[in-house]
Parts: C-alpha cells; structure tokens; sequence
C-alpha cells in the first residue's frame, strides 16, 4: 500500500454544495448530514473535493455545476443528490468511498491530464469592457477559454459593457485589462465587474448580483435568478413541488389540511435557516452553527419544548452582542414606506427599529420566539385558515407574486454605494428566497 | 537569564512551534464539534491531521495568467515569517537568538505578512484573493501602530529591546501588572496580524475565503499552517513581553514558557467563537480613536513608573 492510498485513507471531505432555486428540500438534508458528520463545507471549488449538487437541477445550474466541477482539483468526486434523508447519506456516503479509491483517482487524474488545457478558476472579475458578444451566454468557449471562475459566476460576464470592447484596452492572457471610470468621489478608478452567485457561502444558491465593483464599494448592481424557466419545466414534467419554505400556506390556500403548528414549525426553521446565513455572512460561525442546529431539529420534528430553551440562549446571546448589532447598524436602511411601495411584506416591512439590518435580524429573532410559543402552545393543532392566515417566512402568501419577488425589486438600490461585505449582509438581511420565483407559488395560488 | 541556544536549536524551533499550532487547531475543531452537536466531541481532536493528509493528495491548481511567482512566494512568506520572528522568543532560558534588538527582529519579521497576503492576494489574478489582499492592507493599518506602541511599552519598562533583558525585568513583577492597557492592545493586535477570528476579513466566507479562495493541495496547506504558525509565535511572545518569560515557581522555566504560550494561544483560539468577524470600514476608527491613544497614554504612565522608580 502506498503512501497516497494510506493518506486517502485518512480523508476527511471538504464539499462544494450547489443548490440551485428550487432544491431547498435537498440542501437541507444535505447540510444536516454535513454538519452531523463534521465535513466542513468548502467555499471554492479549489478547496473542495466533493462536489454536492442538489436535486431538482434546471439546465443553467447543471452548466455552473458542471464548470465548477471542471475546477475542483484531484482527487474528487461528484455526487448529485436528492430530497430524502436516507438516500442523501447514502449517496454522500458513496461519494466519500470513490473519494478514497485511490485506483479510481489516478484514473481520473490522468485522464484529465491528457484532457486539453483547462484553465479555469479565472474571472472572477472580468475586468471593465470584456464584452461577450452575446451578453449572457451561458455556454462559452470551450476548454482554455473557460472564464467560468472560481464559483461558477461565468454567465454573463460584461453585460451591457460590450460596446467599450477593445478600443485601445491592454490585453494580457486573452482578456482586456480593467477599464477606468470615475468613482463616487469623481476619481478615475478601476473598475471590475464581480458577479455574486450563483454558488457562494450563506448564499441564495441560484440568485446572480452582477456587481460593478470600484475599491470594494458597489457603484452598480443589477439580480437576476437562474433557472426559473427551468424549474418550472421540472415542475411540469410532474417532479416539482412548491417553494419549500411556503408549502403549509400554499397547501392550506389549496385546501389541504394544515395545523397552525406546522406553519409555525416552518415559519420558524425557515427565519432561522435566515438568520443563520446573516450569522455566516458576519462571520460568527458558532452562533450561525447553533441556529442551523436549532431549524434542523425543527423540521425533524422535535417539539417546541426541547427547541425553545436553547433557542432562548441563542437570542439572548445576539440580542446581547453589541459587536453584532454595532457591525450591522446603518446597512440596507429600508423604510416601511418604501418597502411597502416594492411590494414588500413579512418581517423586513414590520423590523422597526433603525429599517436597517440589525433590525431586521432583531425582528427574525422576535418572530421565531412568537412562533415556537404557537407550537407549544394549545392552538397549535387548530386548522390554519387560508382566508385569514396568509403570513409565510418572508411576507404574505396571496396573489400579487411571491414575497421574494419583492425583495428582489428592492435589492439592488440597497447594496449600490455598500461596501461589498456590506452589500453581502444586506442581502442576507433580506435572503429572498428563488425558489419562490421558480413558479411554484404563482401556479399554487392560482389553483386555490 | 536568557541566553542563545546552540545553532541545532533552529531544528527544534519549528517543531515546537507546529506542536503547539496543531494543539491550537485541536482545540478549535473539538470547540466547533461541540457547538455542532457531534458527539464524541474527542474524536474531532485528529480533524487537523486529517486535513493535512487531505491537502498533502490534493493536486494544487492554477489560475488564469496569474503572477505565479508573487503568489506561491506570497503564500509560504506567512510561515517563513511567523518561524523567522519566533527566533527571539525564548524557551525558558534559551532563545535560538538572543539579539540586541529582538522585539525590533520580532516587529519586523511579522511585518513580512502586509507583504505576503498582499501578493498571495495579488498573484491569484483573481477577484476575491484580490479583495482579501486589501482587506488585510486596511487591517493593518488599524492595527500596526498601537501594536508597535505596545511592544515599546515592554521595552521601555525593561529599558531594553533584548528579549532576553525584558525576561529579567519581570523576575518580580509581571509587566502585565502595570502595563494591562498595553497587553489588551498586544492580544488584539495579535489576532489582527495572524487575521484570525474576529480579524479574519482578508479570509472570510463572504468573499469565498478571499486570500485562500484559489489555493488548493499544498498551497492552501502551507498558507493555513503559516495563519496558524503566526497565531502561535503571537501568542509566544506575549509571554516574555508581559507574562514574566521563564519565571514562576515550582516547574522549571522551559515548562513555565510552554504552559504561558498555551494558555495565551487557547484564549485566541476560544475568542474565535465568541464574536462576528469585525470589519475594517467599522474598526479603523476605534483602533486609531481608542486603541492608539489608550497605547500611548499607557507608554507615558510605564514611562513615568521607570523614571520615580
């Protein structure tokens, strides 16, 4: 046995978890899995070697997966996994075997290795004026053109800025060097244009922020979700299933049975789902593991009284933290007025407070207490009724297009003139959720 | 009481220095594992070593036009550094190098780092390596002055720059004891330089690792042990700074450094999960409108105390 077998032996997987709209269902029982195993999430296809891609997968995400996939390095493994607990961890049990084959490994890596070049992992800033002629071609150039960098944001690179390209630009490996355009202080600085998504950590896996970025403040923003054509195709092929985080409200609006404790269960694990994003974009990894564990003991059913106390401790330690709240004040200010003229509903348009990110975390954390108390409490098994009881996780579940959609109108006037950590929170602050956009909402409600 | 060790001394060095790195990361994957509710909380302790063996198979990769010089150099300067600096820091009674001008050696080798992320950050030709890169140059213009004034302070108190002599100084009382303002700001200094937890802007999540987010195999294991080798040789130092070297009662000095540094680089470690990753653009203002003025009003009180005394 040699010495790479024995060290394979060893390995631990670091995966790369690509969740596009629609497969929240998968990446919780995914990330559950990961977290139970101790297999720290990596976030760039350079430090992985698993790539974890969550079931459904429209045909957009099947491209980003499958560039990122051409980045992780040997040895690696890919695995494409879906909804059900049980399979999830056998399937990323299968993985972590093929992981550690080290016969299989070498095959691969040599295979690649007669592959033409690839060079990838580049671009994660197409510098100003790099235009693609077709603005958002998704499937570009083959291989030793592949600017699809690191995390799989190639799609679209030089949008509306093709008409700058090369008139007079340096170019250094094929690609036009950065142009320059004046700054928010009237300074001519470099400006590259950084897309967001679709894969990131704490990320809405799916939603694309295309970012003109100068220094690290934002001076232009424009979202976009991936694959909402092809979820829906998905859905009518009869694999779909609604938005996973709205399923009681939009089941109960379609006349199904549902207790007010289940919306409150999801209303709940959703929130904190949310706020543990908030907690990963602000770099508090431990408060951020301790609501994860709090939303998956939720949805696996455990009952209020088990999750509440410790659930307590948790608010009581953030509502406590003045780092937290002094590092989040004053971001994405979004008055109700305003708010409610994008149509916004749910917690974001009722934080109070300052409008601006801490509130909105503080509101995530009033709104869980609220609805753990409806789970344990006596009315928890009463019928949810659709007339009145329309409140999901992000805002009302009535006709006039989902929550997130609203969300998304408002995004991209925040996070312009944030610095892009700041842009980063602020997002999370709001985390629509795409799965909402995908279709399933719309349809779900029509039909009730 | 310090004098320069014998020249296979410079053999031992990393070995100590990786021993108690690799105590460090221990320490925090059983604190992670414990917050993740993974049960045996023991069995995380081996995560470390399973990441090295991990990172010693992976293959490492490229990027598109990168500047492959600056970046592999960039990327190993932070380990080079962190050993380099750690030379001065006496083991009980011996330092590989007791020199004349030790804190000045020490300040200066862990300067390399501004250097080293920037051009790991630099040479990746990649956007979020690039912001990582800055992130750290904003850093460390937050923390680099008060962290100078701190390390004059303990000079001062012992009216030396040889390690060795401020080891001496403190055979009766600790400079923790009247250099407390100083101390605190050395301890945030020294997360910020070795950008751990909650300084670690330059490689946070929210920009897909920055620094690191290119890295992989052997790069990415040679800039994560640097990040730790530097977090260790901070939290060494600390001992013969304010922590009274060598001295105490009972053990023998040796174990007295040893025991110092592991408490120092624990309390790091654990402050890691106590707080959310402070931002440059919020903290530049309290280091240059707090932390400055505190190390400089603490340098005139210790200068005070050295001249009635």
């Amino acid at each position: 046995m040699d010495l790479t077998t024995v060290l394979l032996r060893q390995l631990r997987p670091r995966p790369l978890v690509v969740a596009g709209p629609g497969a929240t269902r998968s990446r919780l029982a995914v990330e559950r899995a990961l977290r139970a195993w101790g297999w720290a999430p990596a976030a760039t296809p350079a430090g992985a070697d698993l790539l974890v891609v969550c079931k459904p997968v429209g045909p957009v995400m099947a491209a980003v997966a499958e560039r990122l996939w051409r980045q992780v390095p040997n040895p690696r493994a890919r695995v494409d996994v879906g909804g059900e607990p049980d399979t999830v961890a056998a399937a990323l049990r299968a993985a972590h075997a093929r992981l550690r084959d080290a016969a299989g490994q070498r095959a691969d890596a040599l295979e690649r290795r007669h592959a033409p070049v690839q060079l990838d992992g580049q671009g994660h800033g197409q510098p100003d004026g790099h235009g693609q002629p077709d603005g958002h071609g998704h499937a570009h150039g083959g291989p030793g053109q592949d600017h699809g960098m690191g995390h799989g944001m190639g799609h679209g690179m030089g949008h509306g800025m093709g008409h700058e390209m090369g008139h007079g630009m340096g170019v250094v490996a094929g690609l036009p060097t950065a142009r320059r355009a004046a700054d928010r202080d009237g300074l001519m600085l470099d400006r590259l244009h950084v897309p967001l998504g679709p894969v990131l950590p704490d990320w809405p896996g799916g939603l694309v922020l295309r970012a003109s970025l100068q220094g690290d403040v934002v001076q232009e923003a424009e979202v976009e979700v991936l694959d909402l054509a092809g979820a829906e195709h998905a859905r009518s092929g009869g694999e779909g299933e609604v938005a996973f985080w709205d399923e009681p409200w939009l089941r109960a609006l379609a006349g199904a049975p549902v207790t007010a404790g289940d919306a409150a269960r999801r209303r709940a694990a959703a929130q904190l789902d949310s706020l543990g994003r908030l907690l990963g974009v602000a770099g508090w990894a431990d408060a951020a593991l301790a609501a994860r564990r709090l939303r998956d003991d939720l949805l696996a059913g455990e009952a209020a009284a088990g999750v509440a106390g410790r659930f307590e401790r948790l608010a009581r330690r953030l509502r406590r933290s003045r780092t937290l709240r002094w590092l989040t004040r004053g971001l994405g200010i979004l008055p109700p007025r305003d708010a409610a003229a994008d149509g916004i509903g749910g917690p974001v348009l009722r934080a109070g407070g300052d409008w601006d990110v801490t509130s909105r975390w503080l509101r995530w954390l009033d709104e869980v207490g609220a609805s753990l108390e409806v789970l344990g409490g006596a009315a928890a098994d009463r019928r949810l009724d659709p007339g009145d009881e329309t409140d999901g996780p992000r805002g009302p579940l009535a006709p006039g297009g989902p929550p997130s959609a609203a969300l998304l109108r408002a995004l991209p006037g925040l996070v312009v003139g944030a610095e892009l950590s700041a842009a980063r929170l602020i997002v999370a602050s709001l985390d629509p959720d795409p799965d909402e956009l995908a279709g399933a909402h719309a349809a779900s409600v029509a039909h009730g | 009481m310090v004098e320069t060790a014998p020249l296979w001394s410079v053999l031992v060095l990393p070995v100590v220095l990786a021993a108690l790195a690799l105590g460090a990361a221990s320490l925090d994957a059983v604190l992670a594992a414990r917050t993740a509710g993974r049960a045996p909380v023991r069995a995380a302790m081996a995560e470390p070593l399973r990441e090295v063996a991990r990172l010693l198979v992976q293959q490492r990769r490229t990027t598109l036009a990168p500047d492959a010089v600056l970046w592999r150099l960039g990327g190993a300067s932070v380990l080079v550094a962190a050993v380099l600096a750690a030379m001065v820091i006496p083991l009980g009674r011996h330092a590989v190098s007791d020199l004349a001008v030790g804190v000045v050696w020490f300040n200066a080798m862990e300067v390399i780092v501004w250097a080293a992320l920037w051009l790991a950050g630099w040479g990746a030709n990649s956007a979020y390596p690039l912001i990582g890169g800055y992130r750290f140059l904003a850093q460390a213009l937050a923390y680099e002055l008060p962290h100078m004034i701190a390390l004059i302070t303990a000079a001062l108190g012992a009216g030396s720059l040889r390690v060795g002599q401020l080891v001496a100084a403190q055979a009766d009382l600790w400079f923790v004891v009247w250099m407390p303002a100083a101390f605190a700001v050395y301890l945030v200094s020294a997360l910020a330089m070795s950008f751990w937890e909650p300084f670690d802007q330059p490689v946070q999540e929210d920009v897909a690792g920055g620094v690191t987010a290119e890295l992989a195999g052997a790069d990415r294991l040679v800039f994560v042990a640097g990040r730790y080798l530097l977090l260790t040789t901070a939290a060494a130092f600390a001992v013969p700074l304010f922590l009274g070297g060598g001295h105490g009662p009972l053990l023998p000095p040796w174990l007295w450094s040893l025991v110092k540094t592991a408490a120092v680089l624990g309390v790091l470690v654990w402050s890691r999960r106590r707080l959310p990753t402070i931002r440059m653009d919020r903290f530049e203002e309290v280091a240059w409108v707090v932390l400055l003025p505190l190390a400089l009003v603490q340098l005139l009180a210790a200068a005070l105390v050295v001249l009635v005394r």
